[in-house]
């Protein structure tokens, strides 16, 4: 479970205050959309080197077509 | 003549206020998504927010909330300079931007009551010996604050290295 540190300055006691179910529920949300956007990033940018790649293998191959 | 004030156990004044500056507890930031400091007494004008070698497991830009209850969320006037970059919040106070996992951060914050419940910071953040951080922000709370929280701005990034305390004042 995922936790907070509390600290109480009129008492000086720290406690490890677990996430209720509710709590845990949106962090794990927060967390699955955070992955979502990382490889939804990484996707578009793998795509974006395939084509580039393609274009340019492209263009290399029209340079060495005989004339 | 001369007056001796034994603060062996503080010395308060009529409001209830300490004289002086009273320390919190030191607690060791390596796990959890939150610090909070809670039951912040009435009186305090002035908190100091340290920080010595903080890391998280993320790259989301720190904040510190202030609260009346519980934590305010929204409503900062906030913003943080690293380099060219200005970063804006209005979550809270944002201590650093452009940050990586591996960084660790160390300064202090400090919260001033200007008046009512409204509360100013400013805060200069060293980043892993590589540049220092200037950040400045206010926020209106709804009522008297009692808590103070060090978290980053995604809410899910856990703490894995270093230590945080308070001090205040009144």
């Amino acid at each position: 479970m995922t936790h907070r540190i509390v600290v109480n300055v009129e008492t000086g006691v720290t406690t490890q205050v677990e996430y209720t179910a509710e709590e845990q529920a949106v962090h794990d949300a927060a967390v699955a959309a955070q992955v979502a956007e990382a490889q939804a990033l990484a996707d578009a940018q793998a795509l974006a080197d395939a084509q580039a790649l393609a274009e340019s293998q492209a263009t290399q191959q029209q340079t060495n077509e005989p004339t | 003549m001369a007056m001796t004030l034994d603060g062996s156990a503080s010395v308060t004044i009529n409001s209830g206020a300490v004289l002086g500056i009273t320390s919190g507890t030191a607690v060791a930031s390596t796990s959890g998504t939150s610090i909070d400091f809670t039951s912040i007494p009435s009186w305090v004008k002035r908190i100091t927010v340290m920080l010595s070698g903080v890391s998280t497991s993320g790259t989301s830009n720190y904040l510190v909330q202030i609260g009346a209850g519980s934590v305010t969320t929204s409503g900062y006037v906030a913003g943080s300079q690293s380099g060219a970059t200005y970063v804006s919040s209005t979550a809270g106070f944002i201590l650093v931007n452009n940050i990586t996992a591996a960084d660790l951060f160390s300064g202090i914050v400090v919260l001033t009551n200007i008046t009512s419940n409204t509360w100013v910071s400013s805060s200069n953040i060293n980043r892993g010996g590589s540049a220092v951080l200037p950040a400045a922000g206010n926020i209106a709370l709804g009522g008297t604050l009692d808590r103070v929280r060090l978290t980053a701005t995604n809410g899910t990034d856990t703490f894995d290295a270093g230590s945080v305390n308070i001090m205040y004042e009144g």
